[in-house]
């Protein structure tokens, strides 16, 4: 009992941190910082639906994108004549943000009942799919989306209560802070689903799916639970990204985005909520780090083709799924700490 | 009428490179029980390998066998890193592991080949016409090398003792190990064998549909999908799996913009419909396990 509130007194100081953080910052880093923030609420769910359900979504980033789609289109209306026209068009931006996660929660639950009762990874295929078919959707109904020109534009800002968010300076700020409160909140409902009945009913699941069957659990009922939680958070993600510029273009969500959550997820440690976090720090700056290094002419003496900025992206977090597989399956940063506590006891 | 049989032509040919991508999945899943993800990029490799050497003036014949031979070996590597550390490796771990394989390809693919579609002439120019329908040679061979290869492998795991030796590791490895089997060899030899049908329906595809480096990732959900008819382990059913998927989305592309205009967008759209409606089917029958 203790345990849990030193841990919950921890969580809430590093969320107001965080959220402090947000007005700190440099300002040409506040986007970064938003950008992990994102991710970090993506990666928590995918970690949980990993770890607890040893199933893998492929599709997580066209749950973002289903997302973003949403909540920028409920705001400037449904009518792509009306847009240009009539201000009034459309619900307001927080509502609509609201309404983002519902919807791809419930993509997500029509499309995870029949498959996620199957063993054989069905839903890992069928999410990319998924995936694609979005991009192609985006692309091909442009004069519903924006497509690629125009893009989608959102003139109207996301405001609460006075507080505007998104776009630049003090606004930005607000927005950083929003989404690094609901990493926070999204981390306290991760451990309590972890610590709760419904928790260790997840950890037997993990641990033995026949077992746990065998003692009464409806296993494809929670791994169902967790896939809808894991494109809800993805999908409110996504809402919050679609306010950050006010701004959407197909190119925004390619396929390696949905290849990224999982490799936060997988650096983090499958199942570990705080290392879903502390992974989408990580590789969002390694990222960051590669498209400069990838953008520059030379490198080490080579001159760097232009293809250089993709072949980077693709093949260093390819190279890290790969490793941290193979050598340390339970994550990097669950090994860290493993490797940190056991040299502490050695001293 | 003549178009719906030109489209059901085309949609054979396309499919019979589906069949053979899905018959790789249910060989490697039915042995090791490992879904693999690089399939798709054996298949890409076949071809954008089978295009560097023709481009170099290699006879077609020669460049295909040697994009083969080496897509092959490629695949027995895939094959020792998918199956990973015993004990530590899971079968989610694996498909990680091959979806790693699958990008790390495509990175070096756009370093090699660039980020354009690559394509190489057809066997022969020249397409036969059986009433006002447009047959070309292509389309033949495709089938037929995929129909033989099926076949063959039928045969291989249902009467020879080497398919008994494969197909009785992923019902236990351990009284497979103590019969001196191991998960490893097993793996090597079925990456090795799928590597190969993959690269073979991957570059006969190619004069057909020009691939990109990122095309692996469609041919992968396609040959899933056809792989998941039988439920990933009957290959003669991903054989039936893989031309449906191929007839489906010609009928898309052709009839499809009754629906809507940007029908050719959504071929995908309609391999993934077909695969959850008869895995929605199936999965009534099967136990949750």
């Amino acid at each position: 009992m203790r345990l849990a509130a030193t841990r919950l007194a921890a969580t809430l100081a590093a969320g107001a941190g965080a959220v402090w953080l947000a007005y700190r910052l440099d300002p040409n880093d506040v986007p970064i910082y938003m950008n992990m923030g994102l991710a970090a609420l993506v990666a928590i769910g995918l970690s949980l639906l990993m770890g607890f359900a040893g199933q893998i979504s492929l599709g997580q980033g066209a749950f973002y994108a289903l997302g973003a789609y949403t909540a920028a289109i409920l705001t400037v209306g449904l009518d792509p004549d009306e847009r240009l026209i009539n201000p009034d068009a459309g619900i307001p931006p927080w509502a609509a943000v609201l309404v983002a996660p519902v919807l791809t929660a419930l993509v997500a639950a029509a499309v995870g009942v029949p498959l996620l009762r199957l063993r054989g990874h069905y839903l890992a295929f069928a999410t990319l799919a998924l995936h694609l078919i979005l991009i192609a959707a985006l692309f091909a109904e442009d004069g519903f989306t924006g497509g690629q020109d125009p893009g989608l534009i959102i003139a109207k800002p996301l405001e609460v209560a006075g507080f505007a968010m998104g776009g630049v300076g003090d606004a930005a700020r607000n927005l950083a802070a929003v989404i690094w409160g609901l990493v926070t909140v999204a981390l306290l409902v991760g451990v309590n689903l972890v610590r709760s009945r419904a928790g260790r009913a997840l950890r037997a699941i993990a641990t033995s799916e026949a077992a746990a069957a065998a003692a009464g659990i409806n296993v494809a009922a929670y791994k169902l639970r967790l896939f809808v939680l894991a494109a809800g958070l993805a999908g409110l993600a996504g809402g919050l990204f679609a306010f950050r510029l006010g701004f959407l273009s197909p190119d925004a969500f390619p396929v390696i985005i949905s290849i990224e959550f999982v490799v936060i997820v997988v650096v983090g440690g499958l199942g570990s909520v705080y290392g879903a976090v502390l992974g989408a720090i990580a590789i969002v700056w390694l990222q960051d780090r590669l498209q400069q290094l990838g953008t520059r002419e030379q490198l080490l003496g080579f001159d760097l083709p232009v293809q250089a900025p993709g072949v980077f992206r693709i093949g260093v977090f390819a190279l890290i799924l790969i490793v941290v597989m193979l050598f340390l399956p339970r994550g990097v940063l669950p090994a860290l700490g493993d490797g940190l506590r056991r040299a502490r006891r050695g001293r | 009428m003549t178009e719906l049989v030109q489209l059901v032509v085309i949609g054979l040919s396309t499919g019979s490179a589906f069949a053979l991508v899905g018959i790789s999945f249910a060989l490697i899943f039915r042995t090791t029980n490992i879904v693999n993800f690089a399939q798709g990029a054996f298949a890409v490799l076949g071809g954008q390998l089978t295009v560097w050497l023709v481009d170099k003036e290699w006879p077609t014949a020669a460049a295909a066998i040697v994009a083969v031979l080496l897509v092959t070996a490629i695949g027995a590597l895939v094959g020792l890193v998918a199956v990973g550390i015993r004990g530590l490796t899971t079968p989610l771990a694996s498909l990680v592991i091959t979806l790693g394989v699958a990008f790390v390809f495509q990175a070096l693919q756009l370093l090699a080949f660039g980020d354009r579609p690559h394509t190489y002439p057809a066997v022969s120019g020249r397409a036969w016409t059986v009433h006002g329908v447009v047959v070309q040679p292509q389309y033949v061979l495709i089938a037929s090398v995929t129909v033989v290869a099926a076949l063959l492998l039928t045969l291989v795991l249902r009467r020879t003792i080497i398919g008994y030796a494969l197909v009785a590791t992923s019902d236990s490895v351990r009284a497979a190990e103590l019969v001196g089997l191991s998960l490893r060899s097993v793996a090597v030899v079925t990456f090795a064998v799928s590597a190969l049908l993959s690269a073979v329906g991957g570059l006969l595809l190619t004069p057909i549909q020009p691939v990109n480096y990122d095309s692996d990732v469609g041919i992968a959900i396609n040959g899933f999908a056809a792989a998941a008819f039988g439920g990933l382990v009957s290959i003669r059913l991903a054989f039936v799996g893989g031309l449906v998927l191929g007839v489906a989305q010609q009928l898309v592309v052709g009839y499809g913009d009754v629906i809507t205009p940007q029908a050719r967008q959504y071929e995908l759209a309609a391999a993934l419909v077909i695969m959850l409606v008869l895995i929605g089917w199936r999965s009534r029958k099967e136990t949750v396990t």
